[in-house]
């Protein structure tokens, strides 16, 4: 297995992009990555597109063969990656097994979502097909609801408070506004959501005990990302970043199913998997980047990773340990709660920002000092295909 | 409401392990031979939620869902008969019936409804 190294990124801000459609920002995220690669007038081996509504909502097929067409890419391989929310991290990995295979050594991955042109009825509907087709989904079951129904067992398991929940909020949607790549950037303010009786108004009940501000929005966006052998990174002569290690795994497609259903077992599968390949334990990580589809996530995906023990993590978010400066910073892009969540393209968005992070290009206000390690979590389902990866920087 | 709960659960014939929904080999032996088990009794409500942003096929302000264990283990999803989360605690004794829950293509779609008991 041949080393692969990350060799250019690319983002578009994320929201509602009603002036762009999906094969647009799947094309503008591309060129940025090829452009950042150094690879703006060359051509690639493979493409692999991350993308998990095409086909339901933009009545679209074969995404990945229309983006090397309008990216002239021609004759490279093309594939459309359909992992759910963890399509982003899933494509990446595709990219990456066909490159450390010896078979390509110049893989393009981009990850998009068009989800602000239809409905939010729609696009609830759409989300929840990812749920069992006959046990869940036709009671009308949505992923806030199942992460509701997590929420109130982790509550009473671990000791989870809404003032835990309430602190990732925060934190989160702080960061959102030093990221002018994010959906959100619109700092929160306690009392407005937590502390008074106009949070009743202003941070309704979502999907109880879930409320409004624990929820991500539903997002427009596209990320890319070129993957490289080594030696190619070497010859740029400047610090570059290397996937050191991956992992993934499944579990029960019901939640119902699970012997213990506060025990995300393939996050911590996938995690364990991706420390032992990279050789590397959590506390050597310092920027992450969790999948907080629902505050409740990042608390248990910092348990379960292993940065916390479990029932620790909500309180090291109030102590402010994931802060930026913190013991161990998380979501510095905001993460999906602010950046926010077009499904296809966060699991690759989430590495462009520890990309960003270990080249430390990002700005004083969201940049780790010195940051060598970063870890994703992309959280597929209810946590029934999660992925997780360990990318570190290297200098020439 | 019909008067039989029409749900299955599956019993592996090698190791006894419960499955619902059905699974083609045994989540614990990879057995492929089941029995049919019916669920049994009234239920325990294990956890619930009641979600305000419903998705499309579902024209109503609020639902209240849960998931609850019948008494002979049999754990499955259902919608509850409930105004409000106000009164539903982990653990309390919830009554099945097989109700319709929602319409599809102008036809009532048939499932499991916990009232509180």
């Amino acid at each position: 297995m041949r080393d692969v190294a990350i060799l250019g990124v690319g983002m578009l801000p994320f929201g509602r992009r009603d002036e762009d459609s999906l094969m647009d920002m799947l094309a503008y995220a591309s060129l940025k990555a090829l452009d950042d690669a150094g690879l703006g007038d060359d051509t690639v081996d493979a493409v692999y597109v991350a993308n998990m509504g095409g086909g339901m909502l933009q009545h679209q097929a074969s995404i990945a063969s229309s983006l090397v067409d309008r990216l002239s890419l021609l004759p490279a391989a093309a594939e459309t990656i359909e992992n759910g929310p963890a399509s982003g991290a899933s494509a990446v990995k595709n990219g990456v097994l066909a490159i450390a295979s010896g078979h390509y050594d110049t893989v393009l991955v981009a990850g998009g979502e068009k989800m602000r042109e239809v409905t939010g009825w729609r696009a609830t509907d759409f989300v929840a097909t990812m749920t069992h087709p006959t046990a869940e989904y036709p009671y009308g079951i949505t992923l806030p609801g199942m992460a509701g129904m997590f929420t109130r067992l982790y509550m009473e398991k671990h000791g989870v408070t809404r003032e835990h929940l309430l602190a990732i909020s925060l934190k989160n949607q702080e960061m959102g506004t030093r990221n002018p790549f994010a959906h959100v950037e619109m700092a929160l303010d306690r009392e407005g959501i937590f502390d008074s009786p106009h949070a009743v108004v202003n941070n309704p009940v979502s999907a109880d005990p879930l409320h409004l501000y624990d929820l991500c929005p539903v997002s427009d966006g596209a990320a890319a990302l070129v993957l490289c052998t080594v030696e190619a990174a070497k010859k740029r002569g400047k610090p570059y970043v290397v996937v050191a290690g991956f992992g993934q795994a499944t579990d029960t497609h019901t939640l119902a199913e699970r012997d213990d259903p506060t025990d995300l077992k393939a996050v911590s599968l996938a995690a364990q998997k991706a420390f032992a390949m990279a050789k590397l334990k959590p506390s050597d990580v310092h920027v992450a980047e969790l999948h907080d589809a629902f505050t409740i996530l990042e608390i248990a995906e910092s348990e379960h990773v292993g940065f916390f023990k479990k029932g620790e993590g909500g309180k090291a978010a109030v102590a402010g340990k994931t802060r930026l400066g913190g013991q161990i910073p998380i979501n510095l892009s905001g993460g999906l709660k602010a950046r926010g969540h077009p499904v296809g393209a966060t699991g690759v968005a989430q590495m462009v920002d520890i990309v960003w992070q270990l080249r430390h290009e990002l700005p004083e206000n969201r940049q780790v000092k010195n940051a060598q390690v970063g870890l994703t979590v992309n959280f597929g389902g209810f946590g029934n295909n999660v992925l997780c990866f360990i990318l570190r920087r290297v200098e020439p | 409401m019909k008067d039989e709960i029409a749900l299955t659960a599956y019993k592996c014939k090698k190791c006894g392990k419960l499955h619902y929904p059905f699974h083609d080999r045994c989540l614990e032996c990879r057995g492929r031979e089941f029995d049919k088990v019916k669920p049994q009794g009234n239920a325990k409500l294990l956890t619930y939620t009641a979600i305000f942003n419903l998705p499309w096929g579902f024209d109503q302000r609020f639902l209240i869902l849960g998931v609850a264990e019948f008494q002979n283990q049999v754990k499955a999803m259902g919608q509850i008969k409930a105004e409000s989360t106000d009164k539903l605690k982990v653990g309390m004794p919830v009554k099945p019936s097989w109700e319709p829950i929602r319409v599809q293509n102008g036809e009532d779609v048939y499932g499991l409804k916990f009232e509180p008991m």
